[in-house]
């Protein structure tokens, strides 16, 4: 029963940041086809954000994650502008962008450790925002309120841009687009404004990501590589652009992830979603919780 | 010639192609004799490219049989019977964008016999080169045969993909809109080509919406609707069909036709 | 391939073999003979890449495949490196087929997504592979080592030999011109491959697959052949690379060194038979000059790679020869009826 909690509690938590983190990309290939190779950093930026909000410049710490959601949301577009806005018309631009995007995520991670190595310290920072380690228990595992509130932050987030999606005329020029580009343009949807605005929302939802992945394990400039590659895990297993399935995908990931740790040992855990990723590319390559339709091309 | 006595080059038997519940090619029948031109005729989405989709195995059938010389060809893959001896065109402007039109041809002279082996041969042979002139020369291609083909206009790019489906030197030659988007003029010279081709003794499917470019070539139309045969018989008796006149042609179109037939005779 | 590209790959060949004999500094001709390597990699991606079209992530998997069974032949059976190149090569071919067979039905983005899924999965394997192996009690009674190394790498299985035959100071001349060697026939290799009647056929599938196929070419069949032909030499190239450095480490497999060569890749020009080339002497010079601010090193190839995939997707050698092109229009003084080839020959 222990372990049965324990991998419960564990797996919500890590599925909860990976839907955040896989939501915007699913939601961004979705749009326009492009797989952001500079998620990982942006979430990294999103700790970073908080950090600098409540330690340096001591403002109030509700106020934090909101701040970095929105920077977050800024980074997005700017990487929008850097590259895909000049890309688009490219004729392998699927291919080209995620090239892009890596080279645009490992300068600004460069930079990054070299403006922290100069001015600060590299060292981890610890997350203002973590709660501690201060728990109650379900069935005398303890969890940590920590968790709860990730539960609720990524329950709340999610829910918002799904009502956004559905019941806004910006959320339905977004999935107009996301469903045909051209269709979308010729009604008028002016999908280049379109095309910022997914990726300033994803943005912002990995920056909220990366506060809660450093709530467990300090504030570092590397922390948002393996996430990304997680987050880019849920939305290869969702189908790429399905975003309801990414959320369960998100928490098979986490679940699966939790178990291994749990049951097995730490360091299978990514080995196991990557061997569940490797078969599901190569049985069901439209996703497992994909429709048919879902071409592979 | 239609003939009873002979096995039919191709015979297809309750062809049936389904997208989800939509039957695109409906219990379809349709024997094909050496030396045959065949044309095939109907409104847009009557299922006519789908068919010849599955006959060339690039979507294969969902249930049905289809023979080439007597071998079951319904569940092959499209290289396997393009070495069988049924080679086609497209109706996009498909080809191979970086390449020149003498190894666009190329391609079809090098492959489409057969490939054997896991290791297949590096140098082309001199048979090889051969059939991309004679292919080049039935399509009057040779004077171009070094432009890439993302410059070519769309007459070239029509009469390349014959020329590399030719270069295969096919029993059964499918083509599919040859004359789509082309002017008059054009018309009458890919008219002037597949009437060369005739003459060499190829067997031909021909799908067309330009119908005095199909009456005029084909010995035996086939009508399509939703999938299904409306019509099968020679061209004066399709212009007299009331059906075929009710869903595709209209009463217009069919008169107009029928004093171009008259004319020509 | 015309005159212009023979007079040039006869001029560049003298320059590398003249180059130890004007006594450059050990550290450059160190970074020469990397750049060799790297490049004997890239011209076999390019196969891939720009001449099939397949965007498959897995030839740096392929490249640290090859060191690693170098590196564990020699060390475990005391096989000498000479012995372990050849195996090291079909087992790249192995492998590579391993993964051409997963990729079969996938296309464009996803063949990148699985086989980068691999080599994170062959990085994450070896990495936590901390269990003592009994084989390196025999090598070093001292010390815990795991089969593969680990995260601490594997050492200690010997090198090409040449500081027997030039002596003691002299030997990396000798990994010099064994790694040139290397790069020449790579660039043989590539330059028959994409000519011939197989070249003809994964151009055509990368053009237009449907086409293809309805041509008879098989998918399946030149798919395969593509991942297999161009992993021997990669796998080779790996191997050179464990000899020449003595050790093997996990790097091989991280993301640094797969940006890096795609870099190469993508700044000479994909597809073109010259921009493996330019591409890899490119990004070894910024490398060079980067050095000098090393922190900045990475900041700047990110920004290189960033600018060339917006402002130049075709590459170095797809801008000079447009520029080429154009000026051949000058001199002769009309217009080419022809336009430029993405490819080929």
């Amino acid at each position: 029963m222990d372990f049965f909690v324990q991998i419960i509690v564990s797996g919500l938590t890590f599925g909860s940041m990976y839907a955040l983190a896989a939501v915007g990309l699913a939601l961004v290939w979705g749009a326009f086809n492009m797989l952001n190779m500079s998620h990982g950093i942006i979430m990294t930026l999103g700790a970073y954000f908080a950090l600098l909000w409540a330690e340096l410049l001591g403002w109030p710490l509700i106020l934090a994650a909101p701040f970095s959601l929105v920077c977050g949301g800024l980074v997005g577009a700017i990487v929008y502008f850097l590259s895909a806005h000049w890309m688009i018309k490219q004729k392998n631009f699927e291919v080209t962008i995620i090239i892009a995007t890596f080279g645009l995520g490992m300068a600004i991670e460069s930079g990054l450790l070299k403006f922290l190595r100069e001015m600060f310290r590299t060292a981890p920072y610890s997350q203002p925002l973590s709660l501690g380690a201060k728990s109650f228990l379900i069935f005398d595992v303890p969890v940590s309120y920590q968790r709860l509130v990730i539960w609720t932050a990524a329950f709340v987030l999610i829910t918002i841009v799904g009502i956004f999606l559905r019941r806004t005329s910006v959320g339905r020029a977004i999935r107009a687009t996301a469903q045909d580009r051209n269709a979308a343009r010729l009604m008028g949807v002016p999908v280049r404004r379109v095309y910022v605005l997914v990726l300033a929302i994803a943005s912002g939802l990995a920056a909220v990501s990366g506060i809660m992945l450093s709530s467990f394990k300090d504030v570092h400039p590397l922390m948002g590589g393996d996430p990304m590659l997680k987050a880019f895990i849920v939305i290869v297993l969702a189908g790429l652009g399905n975003i309801t399935g990414a959320l369960y995908a998100a928490l098979l990931v986490g679940l699966v992830e939790a178990s291994v740790k749990v049951l097995l040992a730490d360091k299978y855990g990514f080995t196991a979603i990557l061997i569940l990723v490797i078969l599901a590319l190569i049985w069901k390559p439209s996703g497992i919780f994909g429709r048919a339709t879902v071409a592979r091309q | 010639m239609s003939n009873g006595d002979t096995q039919p080059l191709l015979a297809c038997r309750n062809v049936f192609k389904y997208f989800g519940g939509l039957a695109a090619v409906n219990d379809f029948d349709l024997d094909v004799y050496s030396g045959d031109v065949i044309g095939i005729g109907g409104p847009n989405g009557a299922g006519k490219t789908t068919f010849l989709d599955v006959i060339s195995g690039i979507n294969p059938a969902t249930s049905g049989e289809i023979l080439l010389d007597g071998i079951p060809i319904a569940n092959k893959k499209a290289d396997v019977i393009c070495h069988l001896g049924i080679s086609r065109t497209f109706q996009l402007n498909a080809g191979f964008e970086s390449m020149s039109i003498r190894e666009n041809t190329l391609v079809g002279a090098s492959f489409g016999r057969g490939d054997k082996g896991w290791f297949p041969r590096m140098i082309y042979s001199k048979e090889m080169h051969e059939r991309v002139e004679r292919a080049l020369e039935l399509c009057h291609l040779q004077d171009r045969a070094e432009l890439i083909v993302r410059d070519l206009p769309v007459l070239d790019r029509k009469l390349l993909l014959m020329a590399g489906a030719l270069a295969t030197e096919p029993k059964l030659l499918l083509i599919d809109e040859p004359v789509g988007g082309l002017n008059p003029h054009e018309v009458d010279d890919v008219m002037e080509i597949v009437q060369g081709l005739i003459a060499e003794g190829v067997t031909i499917i021909l799908i067309e919406h330009v119908m005095r470019f199909l009456l005029q070539l084909s010995e035996r139309v086939v009508i399509m609707h939703h999938g299904e045969k409306i019509y099968e018989g020679d061209s004066k008796g399709l212009l007299s069909d009331r059906k075929v006149v009710e869903v595709y042609l209209g009463e217009g179109t069919a008169d107009r036709l029928q004093h171009m037939m008259a004319e020509r005779a | 391939m015309k005159r212009r590209d023979y007079i040039i790959f006869a001029v560049l060949l003298g320059l590398a073999i003249a180059y130890p004999w004007i006594n450059p500094p050990r550290y450059l001709l160190a970074s020469v003979l990397l750049m060799f390597c790297y490049a004997t990699v890239v011209s076999q991606w390019n196969l891939v890449f720009g001449l099939a079209g397949i965007f498959s992530l897995g030839q740096v998997a392929i490249f640290a495949s090859g060191s690693y069974i170098t590196a564990i032949l020699g060390r475990y059976l005391e096989w000498s490196l000479w012995y372990t190149f050849p195996v090291a090569g079909v087992g790249g071919v192995f492998f590579s087929l391993l993964i051409g067979l997963a990729c079969l039905r996938l296309r464009g983005i996803y063949v990148a997504l699985l086989t980068l899924a691999v080599s994170q999965m062959m990085f994450i394997l070896i990495q936590t592979d901390a269990m003592c192996s009994a084989l390196n009690k025999k090598v070093n009674p001292a010390t815990c080592v795991s089969f593969t190394g680990g995260a601490q790498g594997l050492g200690d299985f010997g090198s090409f030999g040449w500081r027997d035959v030039f002596g003691g100071r002299n030997w990396i001349i000798g990994d010099y011109y064994t790694m040139l060697v290397l790069l020449v026939i790579a660039l043989i290799f590539t330059f028959i491959v994409t000519n011939s009647r197989i070249g003809l056929a994964f151009m055509a599938l990368r053009d237009n697959e449907e086409l293809a196929r309805s041509r008879g070419i098989s998918q399946f069949k030149y798919q395969l052949l593509v991942f297999a032909m161009s992993a021997f030499l990669t796998a080779v190239a790996g191997s050179f690379y464990a000899a020449h450095f003595g050790s093997v480490g996990t790097d091989l497999m991280g993301f640094a060194l797969l940006l890096f060569l795609i870099s190469m890749l993508v700044v000479g020009g994909i597809g073109r038979p010259w921009g493996p080339l330019l591409g890899a002497f490119l990004l070894m010079a910024a490398d060079e000059v980067f050095k000098e601010a090393s922190d900045w090193r990475n900041v700047g190839l990110g920004i290189v790679v960033l600018i060339f995939m917006v402002f130049l997707p075709e590459g170095l050698a797809g801008a000079l020869d447009k520029l080429w092109n154009r000026g051949i229009q000058l001199v002769t003084g009309r217009l080419q009826s022809g336009g430029t080839r993405a490819d080929g020959e």
